[in-house]
């Protein structure tokens, strides 16, 4: 698995783009909004690599954060000019509200993109970028409000070991999301589905990323990996409680989440 | 072979109610909560790893009293919510300070809807429990003679009133919510608590009549009960003192309405009165609100 990613690091973006016709970047966006954070969230973003979730949720919370600002600067409207001139100077003008977010991944090459696309944009407070195994996960206890792993769970060997490392670092009452490649059960769609994954995506990658041979190892792990159910059973074996999921665009992709309570 | 999940309850939250336990502030209502006020002893959740699963699984009913279920859970978080309401409004942010109390993350308010509406419902619930535990207490005051039976305007008058108080530490954000309440994912489950609430009013007010009164006297006083509640939306009089004299000639209304031969003419007016009222308000507002 690390081989894979070490040759398609740098190319990773521009195949999301091209194999999914754009769409992953929806799926992201989804996937934010359902988690809806709020200023002074601590997120960790597994298999993260080239930071995709990480810039989002650093968007999502300052546009929030945002709001909040105005909406006590509203509640303020007697207060001298000294009182506003302090309040600017004070924390309550920190534009995330102490949220982080904390990328992790196993292969240094993707967090090396992930670090330079960072800087290219411009992101530079609220960010870390650890090396890790989702196995065996280098962080403490309870530490985590929000964790995610976007498109990375199913190259994990062992998943069941991620989730019970997910379930150790999150907080009570955290929150584990999990956005992945999943079972697409209307027999019309599933047989287009698997025409464009066979036929074309590695087509796709030998002419974009010179590597035929990752991407049928990719399409060919997404028919591997368990379908929603059986996954929802997973994550709930691990400890997680409320445990759903939603399909986006009839399965292709589908959102897991669950509560640590 | 067989792989029996590990039966356990809400560890997380069990423990950090015991850690927090004299952190606790005092419950809104004190008749759900009597499982979690025993005694740390009683909670034991290291020594016994087996516990009943929740009911979410489909083995319903297998919950014991010393453990937490889901459902109570987050009926406390919108509990401890309710506190910051009048700072931050009807939505998940109220929900996720509310969580943060209760010594959980503030990721808790996603299991809740992003709008707040499990909030809002939750506490209409808890005041119409609020407003049965009051009428109930009055009526064993009457049985046991200790206190006289009120006429059946002034019991009205006031059970409309106690309910409508319970509003007023909200009453800013109260409009926001009366919006969100009309959603129709949302109608179903306000209107439920709405005829709930005021079936259990005329059930403590004496009306036991079962022909086609009941429905006449359900719809009057919903409409009393709606429209009081939009006139108290924008009342500035000092105690709301508007309001309550609004409420009595309301009820006053329907004790003359109901001597008389056109009830049920009066009953569509009542419905049309309370229905008008409603949509000019609440598009009131809605555009107040747009505005700010």
């Amino acid at each position: 698995v690390n081989q894979v990613f070490e040759s398609v690091a740098k190319k990773y973006d521009v195949m999301n783009d091209s194999m999914t016709l754009g769409i992953h970047r929806v799926w992201k966006d989804i996937l934010m909004h359902k988690m809806n954070p709020c200023p002074g969230t601590l997120l960790l973003d597994v298999a993260g690599g080239t930071g995709d979730i990480a810039f989002r949720f650093i968007n999502y919370v300052r546009s929030v954060r945002q709001r909040q600002l105005q909406r006590k600067l509203k509640h303020h409207q007697n207060l001298s000019w000294q009182e506003i001139f302090e309040s600017y100077q004070k924390d309550e003008f920190n534009s995330l509200g102490d949220s982080q977010v904390v990328v992790c991944d196993i292969n240094r090459e993707m967090l090396k993109v992930g670090k330079q696309k960072a800087q290219h944009l411009g992101y530079s407070e609220g960010l870390s970028w650890v090396l890790g195994n989702a196995e065996e996960l280098p962080f403490d206890d309870d530490k985590f409000d929000v964790y995610t792993i976007a498109f990375g769970i199913r190259n994990v060997t062992r998943i069941d070991l991620a989730l019970q490392e997910a379930y150790r670092v999150l907080k009570p009452g955290g929150r584990f999301l999990c956005l992945e490649f999943s079972h697409v059960s209307n027999p019309l769609l599933s047989r287009l589905y698997d025409l464009y994954s066979f036929q074309v995506i590695p087509v796709l990658g030998e002419v974009i990323a010179g590597d035929w041979k990752s991407y049928q190892y990719l399409v060919e792990s997404i028919r591997q990996f368990p379908p929603q159910e059986e996954l929802k059973a997973m994550i709930e074996d691990a400890g997680f409680f409320k445990v759903d999921y939603e399909n986006l665009n009839f399965g292709i992709v589908a959102i897991h989440s669950g509560f640590k309570l | 072979c067989q792989y029996y999940p590990p039966r356990r309850a809400l560890q997380a939250s069990a423990m950090l109610r015991r850690a927090s336990d004299e952190h606790k502030k005092e419950p809104l209502t004190s008749s759900s909560q009597q499982h979690f006020d025993s005694p740390p002893a009683d909670h034991q959740p290291e020594e016994k790893p087996q516990g009943p699963r929740p009911s979410y699984t489909g083995q319903g009913g297998q919950e014991s009293e010393d453990y937490e279920s889901e459902e109570q859970l987050q009926h406390r978080i919108l509990t401890a919510a309710l506190e910051f309401v009048p700072e931050h409004g009807w939505t998940a942010e109220a929900i996720a300070e509310g969580a943060k109390t209760l010594g959980l993350s503030v990721a808790a308010a996603g299991m809740f809807h992003s709008d707040g509406s499990e909030l809002i419902l939750h506490f209409v619930s808890e005041c119409n429990s609020k407003l049965s535990e009051l009428m109930e207490k009055e009526q064993k005051l009457v049985q046991l003679g200790e206190a006289e039976k009120k006429p059946i305007d002034e019991f009205l008058r006031d059970a409309v009133e106690a309910r409508l108080r319970m509003l007023i530490p909200y009453i800013e954000k109260w409009p926001q919510a009366l919006s969100i309440l009309l959603l129709p994912r949302n109608i179903p489950s306000s209107l439920n608590l709405l005829t709930s609430m005021i079936d259990d009013i005329w059930h403590y007010a004496g009306d036991q009549s079962t022909d086609f009164n009941w429905y006449t006297r359900r719809a009057v006083l919903t409409g009393i009960y709606n429209t009081t509640e939009l006139v108290m939306m924008q009342d500035s009089s000092p105690g709301f003192e508007d309001t309550w004299r609004f409420l009595e000639n309301r009820v006053a209304d329907a004790m003359t309405m109901s001597n008389t031969a056109s009830q049920v003419q009066s009953t569509g007016e009542a419905v049309v009165q309370g229905l008008m009222g409603a949509a000019v308000t609440v598009s009131n507002a809605e555009s107040s609100r747009a505005v700010r």
